[in-house]
């Protein structure tokens, strides 16, 4: 019935958004899911928790994007925060290094705690004060590749980078979710119900088709 | 030929007595063990055998049960009963013969009766077992695809022939009572999600339907096993910082939460499915032997070979899988989850009282805690926790409504223990949330009256504080423990939205509550 008819997927993901007060990282996530065609981008939880709708290569992709309270008093139940994440977003201020190392404590946690499930991308914000830059470009994409993950340089304020970022994460993601389903022997376990990850749905065959690409919700 | 009509007389008395015999009185016992149980200590808990009844009583409907041919022969059996006292009381003194000869029809009717009873409920018993197995043959079409038997799929086969009988029971009768097939035939001539729960609860109405009735089942199982727990006056420790119930022997929250990830393990479910009512019993009686001899709840649960969120999990989905069964159009993604909703609708709102003193008993601790902070804050300003100036307004005087900040979202979140569904408590929790954006939207609005509108939302920065200042405000402990029961027994699908964020941040900003009362560690300043 249902399951026969279309065949193609909808991939939903979990993005965790991590990064120090003031780093920069409500005005990256803003910009990325405001859409220029409909001013209420903005959901009704503001920019602490955010969707987006996408269409890569012919696949539709579902972003949840969980956005962190940096402070440290906050951090004890960071676990909850990032469990079943299949992305983790952590963010610097390319003037602060020790926001810069702030990241690196995240990445450890995430690493110890959800191992190479998770896919990382590691974000140096604010390039349009690249006169003050603490951090070396050289030591953070050294770092980043040390440890698995991507490194980007943002400018929420002229809006560079953003875009490039999250679409090489949803592809990592994707990626890791083929992978995944590769391994399970895909299909027959559709009644599966896991408690990690909610990744695929099956899509119904009265939804409406998505028009175009990158819709934002 | 005197005495073998007295022994005649004897057999139709003793028949006729037992006829009179009121079948059992489970009532009245129920009620002297809840008195009982009233006198020496007050539990608010109903004890099961009571919950159970009220199970049936509340879920009785239209549908009337057809009587067995042997209750039809017994009914006939009581009038003729009944015309022979008339007539006996009739009859002038001294008629002994007469008496005699019409005490010995009234048993040779009753015994014929009873004879063609028995034999047709004898052929009817075939023609149901032989339909039996034919439906049967039928389910394990059905579930040919499948392959293997896990006990698992022998019990939903055996389930889904209980519906196949269901279905064709209402199918021989009036055509109104054949609800299955025209809710399908809607369904399939116009799709639309809003039949799925007008379905969803026209199926649960049906007391006699295998899901209601499963239903029921799991329902009393779960009271069954936490009553013990709950009615007793013990509290429990919980394992160290554990906040799973899922599996108590785990020794960090980040171990808690990646064990309590593989909830559905298949011993789990084999449990489940193979459990019989005299282990109930079993356990029963192990759980009265124990019930003051536990004291924390790690060593109580590993005792009890059984958890309440997997057990829940289980069997909710279980309910899930028979409803599909039985209502293939529902088998798409959207309705899947609207039914899901409709059933845990129907699940939870008896047992959550239960399940939520249990979770009491583990959390009393981070209870005493949050209690502590309230006392110490319980006037605080939102700018004593943290939350920045220009999210709230400087002087109250700037309050047109409420009393203090954020009161509306405070009065929201004070609704949330009062709603016996977790899936309404989350959306509590997500208007909470909601009502905090808004009321932030507006202070800052006040505080930056002159300058040119900023469009800087707020994130997860801004909005802990506020949370905790709120969490603090409503000064409800069990607000705590409401919390940790909804994480276990909420839907995963709902766990990745926006509702789960919402859940996740108030846990968050309770766990920061309970730490403030000890001191400078946790102090806004310091952080």
């Amino acid at each position: 019935m249902a399951a026969a008819a279309g065949g193609s997927r909808t991939y939903s993901f979990k993005v965790v958004l991590l990064g120090e007060g003031c780093v920069g990282k409500t005005s990256l996530v803003l910009r990325y899911c405001e859409n220029k065609f409909n001013d209420k981008h903005i959901t009704t939880l503001q920019a602490s928790f955010l969707t987006k709708k996408l269409n890569i290569t012919g696949k539709r992709v579902n972003l949840a994007i969980w956005d962190t309270a940096g402070q440290e008093r906050f951090h004890a139940l960071g676990p909850i925060y990032y469990r079943d994440s299949n992305g983790a977003v952590l963010v610097y201020d390319i003037t602060d290094q020790d926001s810069f190392q702030k990241v690196k404590n995240w990445v450890k946690e995430l690493r110890k705690m959800l191992g190479n499930d998770i896919c990382l991308c590691i974000v140096g914000n604010k390039i349009d004060l690249d006169k003050d830059r603490n951090v070396s470009v050289e030591e953070a994409e050294s770092y980043a590749e040390s440890v698995g993950a991507k490194h980007f340089h943002t400018s929420a304020k002229l809006n560079k980078g953003i875009e490039e970022l999250f679409l090489d994460l949803c592809k990592r993601m994707m990626e890791t979710a083929q992978a995944d389903e590769r391994l399970k022997g895909n299909g027959s376990s559709q009644s599966a119900s896991s408690r990690r990850g909610v990744q695929i749905v099956d899509d119904e065959p009265q939804a409406t088709p998505s028009g175009g690409c990158c819709s934002s919700g | 030929m005197l005495r073998l009509a007295e022994q005649c007389l004897e057999r139709a008395k003793s028949f006729i007595g037992k006829s009179l015999d009121p079948p059992g009185p489970p009532m009245t016992a129920g009620h002297r063990r809840m008195l009982s149980d009233g006198g020496e200590e007050r539990s608010p808990f109903l004890p099961p055998e009571v919950f159970q009844r009220l199970q049936v009583i509340a879920s009785q409907d239209t549908s009337r049960k057809e009587l067995t041919p042997i209750e039809e022969a017994s009914r006939l059996n009581q009038k003729l009963k009944a015309n022979y006292e008339a007539r006996l009381a009739r009859l002038p003194p001294g008629q002994a013969y007469q008496k005699t000869s019409l005490t010995l029809s009234l048993q040779r009717q009753m015994m014929e009766n009873l004879i063609i009873a028995k034999a047709r409920q004898d052929a009817l018993q075939r023609k149901m077992e032989e339909r039996r197995l034919r439906l049967q043959e039928e389910a394990n079409r059905r579930f040919a695809a499948s392959g293997g038997m896990t006990a698992e799929e022998q019990e939903q086969r055996l389930l889904y022939t209980n519906v196949l009988e269901y279905e064709q029971d209402h199918d021989h009768k009036a055509q109104q009572l054949d609800w299955p097939k025209q809710w399908k035939a809607n369904m399939k001539n116009n799709p639309d999600a809003s039949l799925v729960s007008d379905l969803v609860s026209h199926l649960l109405s049906r007391s006699d339907h295998p899901v209601v009735k499963l239903l029921r089942k799991h329902q009393y199982r779960v009271y069954n096993r936490l009553y013990p727990i709950v009615s007793g006056g013990a509290s429990l420790r919980p394992s160290h910082s554990s906040n799973s119930l899922t599996r108590p022997d785990t020794s960090a929250d980040h171990q808690s939460f990646i064990s309590s990830s593989s909830s559905l393990s298949p011993s789990h479910s084999r449990e489940l499915t193979t459990e019989e009512d005299e282990e109930d019993e079993a356990h029963k009686q192990r759980m009265v032997d124990r019930e003051n001899s536990f004291e924390d709840l790690e060593t109580f649960l590993t005792q009890l070979d059984w958890t309440p969120s997997d057990y829940i999990h289980i069997a909710i989905d279980q309910l899930l899988s028979l409803t599909l069964l039985s209502f293939e159009c529902l088998n798409t993604s959207t309705y899947k989850d609207l039914c899901l909703a409709s059933l845990e609708e129907a699940f939870f709102p008896p047992l959550w009282s239960a399940l939520v003193a249990l979770f009491r008993k583990v959390h009393w601790e981070r209870e005493e805690a949050f209690q502590a902070s309230v006392r110490l804050y319980h006037d605080a300003l939102p700018g004593d926790v943290g939350v920045p100036s220009k999210l709230f307004p400087g002087d109250s005087g700037m309050l047109q409504h409420a009393s203090f900040p954020y009161e509306s979202a405070v009065q929201e979140l004070k609704l949330l223990v009062q709603d016996g569904c977790p899936q309404r408590k989350l959306e509590c929790i997500v208007r909470t949330l909601r009502q905090i954006c808004i009321c932030a939207e507006d202070y800052r609005g006040l505080n930056e009256a002159d300058s040119a509108p900023k469009t800087a939302a707020i994130g997860a920065d801004d909005l802990l504080p506020i949370l905790s200042f709120v969490a603090l405000r409503c000064q409800c402990p069990q607000l705590v423990s409401e919390c940790a029961a909804l994480e276990e027994f909420i839907h995963e699908g709902y766990l990745i939205g926006e509702e789960g964020y919402c859940l996740t941040s108030m846990q968050s900003a309770l766990a920061y509550v309970e730490s403030l009362h000890t001191g400078v560690a946790h102090h806004p300043a310091n952080a």
